[in-house]
């Protein structure tokens, strides 16, 4: 039911032209770039690659799924034909890339607990008008972290 | 065809891209557990908390005073301004006090920075920033109270629930541990205590329905050395106060999230605790519901609790018990001074957490009596399910979580005060994990309000004199033996009062509402005020009738002009 749902939503958006620059309004709905799982390494690490299509605004994947915490190394790919860039949230600092026309480069962070971390392109609007990214951390905090009680209902 | 990239330069942390030197001098390595413990004999420090461990947020420092503060202007200002999509938007805040160590200033921000800051003029010298997840369980906006630095180290609490210890000489990161479950809602708000080779760390999330703790780590590797529940579990001392074979204990709050003050002598911290879960509906929790609203006092070897005293049992109305217990003496007794939500002002023994007096502090209350034997009366609460009612003090507190002092040379209390307040009607709700957990709707007044700073006779706990302002007093206030007294409004304002009479000496307007915990030193021999201003945080809870005031972001110091 939930999945149907959210392929309706997609097909809204898009029917609307809210996926597309300057169709339905000025810009792209933020995070209608796809969702993309990261691939993890035998030693945990995790990665993926993200692209940035000409003329879309967007990251694609826009929302990139790790099933923990950890380290994740993001290459990116911008396809367009404008110069943009990536500021990721790390522990320590943000990461920071330029992304010129026709360029690839590797950004490394680490995430130390679910949740979701938004990225983006700091640079004129870019981050309205769609290049904004998320990383979703699933999963649990360490067991010596939790509440001492039995386990409780969630919604 | 195979498209051809070119490489991309390298990246780069944000931080390298900016003015900061990426270093800073090695200023607390030898900053040891015995230095904290004679905090105060080292003036133009302020090394812990609330300046030292007894609470009292006062400066030995009197180069600004009450015959001079006229002229004190803004020596540097430092602004951070907030960074990309982040949690909280329309929330963060400053709420720091910021430490400084000979001569360099180390304060946390909201979002998991953490700035270190040549004291004298605000070069940045490093910064760290803490991933934060947008999705954090925040009740009351995106803050941090400050850091703990010792041993060559600072401690930081960060909003997903972990304690970090970085390098105090260029941020980098030495240890991380997992404090508490964001999956269950918790967080963390507060500024860590430095006592012996811990360093203690309470938790957030009572608007949850976590399960409060304090927690102690070993400063040298990040373990664990204790865990302090603050709700029993059953059998547990305390248990008989909560439900029988019920949940609720599981969900009870009892949260930790400002600092607490010690006693090395008698080898207690005094530790606030917060309000009981579900806030307002008392039904599902039948009994007193310890160690919620209370003062507990804990030794720190071993995490046990020693005593406690319960300023509000069986909580209908919100009023945490988190606010400082300040440390003072009286013809030779060892006494505490409280100033809680509920809107009176208690002294405690603290050997033993028996009451010496308690007396109102603002003009109304009507949510209950406490009687001169600690005695309390509840009078109006959220009771039936739907029906509205309203109360004085509102939730936020006669005091919030801003701190109060105590100048040792005027035997005085300072209390910033805030006298609203606010309608609520229980609305219960199933508990479900990591969703707020309130039972009531609650529409705190956004009229009829005022606030004031006034000062209180140690000896008596009667009211000497009071500042009145229009607002509420949502800042904590600093006092110096230059006389003085410094309280940030609402509005922007930060005032100089004298601390014997409660004159107005001076104000200047900062741009954006006051709700941090300002700091003083001096560096070279000249004397500095350090106020934090961005307002924000819980404003619909403490003053909504100012949640359209400007946002903000920086560090006001002040001094006097060089010759």
């Amino acid at each position: 039911m939930a999945r149907a749902r959210e392929k309706q939503l997609s097909q809204v958006v898009s029917e609307l032209g809210l996926d597309k620059q300057n169709k339905g309004t000025i810009g792209r709905l933020l995070n209608h770039g796809g969702i993309g799982q990261v691939e993890e390494d035998a030693d945990g690490r995790m990665k993926i690659q993200v692209r940035i299509p000409e003329d879309e605004l967007t990251y694609s994947p826009s929302i990139t799924v790790m099933p923990h915490a950890g380290e994740l190394e993001i290459e990116f790919f911008n396809d367009d034909t404008n110069t943009h860039c990536a500021q990721v949230p790390s522990n320590g600092d943000y990461q920071w890339i330029w992304l010129p026309n026709g360029s690839r480069g590797k950004v490394t962070v680490t995430l130390d607990g679910p949740g979701y971390y938004w990225y983006g392109s700091n640079v004129g609007n870019d981050e309205g008008r769609g290049l904004t990214g998320a990383i979703v951390v699933m999963g649990d905090v360490p067991e010596e972290a939790r509440l001492d009680r039995p386990a409780q209902p969630r919604p | 065809m195979t498209q051809e990239y070119i490489d991309a330069p390298p990246p780069v942390a944000l931080g390298n891209l900016s003015a900061t030197t990426h270093n800073a001098p090695p200023v607390t390595k030898d900053l040891t557990y015995e230095r904290i413990l004679d905090a105060r004999s080292e003036p133009h420090n302020w090394i812990t908390y609330y300046g030292a461990y007894d609470g009292k947020r006062f400066s030995p420092l009197d180069q600004i005073n009450a015959d001079n503060v006229k002229r004190l202007s803004p020596a540097f200002v430092f602004q951070s301004g907030s960074q990309g999509i982040h949690a909280g938007p329309s929330t963060y805040a400053f709420e720091a006090a910021p430490l400084i160590v000979d001569g360099v200033m180390f304060v946390s921000g909201w979002d998991g920075f953490l700035w270190c800051l040549d004291a004298r003029n605000g070069q940045t010298l490093w910064q760290y920033k803490h991933a934060i997840p947008f999705d954090v369980s925040l009740c009351c906006g995106n803050v941090n109270r400050g850091v703990a630095v010792a041993e060559g180290k600072v401690f930081l609490a960060t909003l997903n629930a972990h304690v970090v210890a970085l390098n105090a000489e260029n941020g980098e990161k030495i240890w991380d541990t997992t404090h508490g479950d964001v999956r269950a809602g918790e967080s963390c708000t507060v500024a860590p205590l430095v006592v012996k080779d811990m360093v203690i760390v309470g938790s957030s999330g009572g608007e949850f329905g976590v399960r409060g703790h304090l927690d102690a780590y070993n400063i040298d590797t990040g373990e664990r050395v204790w865990r302090c529940y603050m709700v029993p579990k059953p059998g547990e001392p305390g248990s008989e106060t909560w439900p029988e074979d019920g949940e609720a204990w599981q969900r009870g709050g009892g949260n930790c999230w400002v600092t607490g003050t010690y006693d090395p002598e008698l080898n207690l911290l005094y530790w606030g605790t917060g309000n009981p879960a579900p806030d307002f509906d008392g039904e599902v929790r039948p009994g007193d519901n310890l160690f919620t609203d209370s003062v507990v006092a804990v030794n720190p070897d071993d995490g046990t609790i020693q005593w406690h005293y319960q300023y509000t049992p069986h909580d209908l109305w919100d009023y945490d018990s988190n606010m400082e217990n300040i440390l003072f003496e009286q013809d030779g007794r060892k006494l505490l001074g409280h100033f809680d939500k509920n809107g009176y002002f208690f002294v405690l023994d603290r050997t033993n957490g028996e009451l010496v007096r308690v007396t109102p502090f603002v003009d109304r209350i009507n949510w209950g009596e406490i009687d001169s034997e600690g005695n309390v009366t509840p009078s109006i609460y959220p009771e039936k399910e739907g029906e509205e009612v309203h109360f004085f003090p509102g939730p936020a507190g006669a005091k919030e979580w801003t701190h109060a002092c105590f100048n040792p040379e005027t035997e005085l209390f300072y209390c910033p005060v805030q006298d609203t307040g606010s309608t609520i009607a229980r609305r219960r709700r199933e508990f479900k994990e990591g969703m707020p957990y309130w039972g009531a709707h609650v529409i705190v007044d956004s009229e009829d309000m005022k606030g004031y700073v006034s000062a209180f006779s140690a000896s008596t706990s009667e009211e000497v004199w009071r500042w009145e302002t229009d607002l509420p007093m949502c800042a904590s206030v600093l006092t110096t033996a230059g006389n003085l007294v410094f309280a940030g409004e609402p509005t922007g304002y930060l005032n100089a009062l004298d601390a014997r009479t409660g004159e107005h000496l001076w104000r200047f307007q900062c741009g954006s509402g006051h709700h941090s915990s300002p700091t003083t030193y001096s560096v070279d021999g000249r004397q500095y005020i350090a106020v934090p201003v961005g307002w924000g945080a819980w404003v619909e809870g403490f003053l909504p009738g100012m949640m359209g005031g400007p946002h903000g972001s920086a560090i006001f110091v002040f001094a006097l002009p060089e010759e």
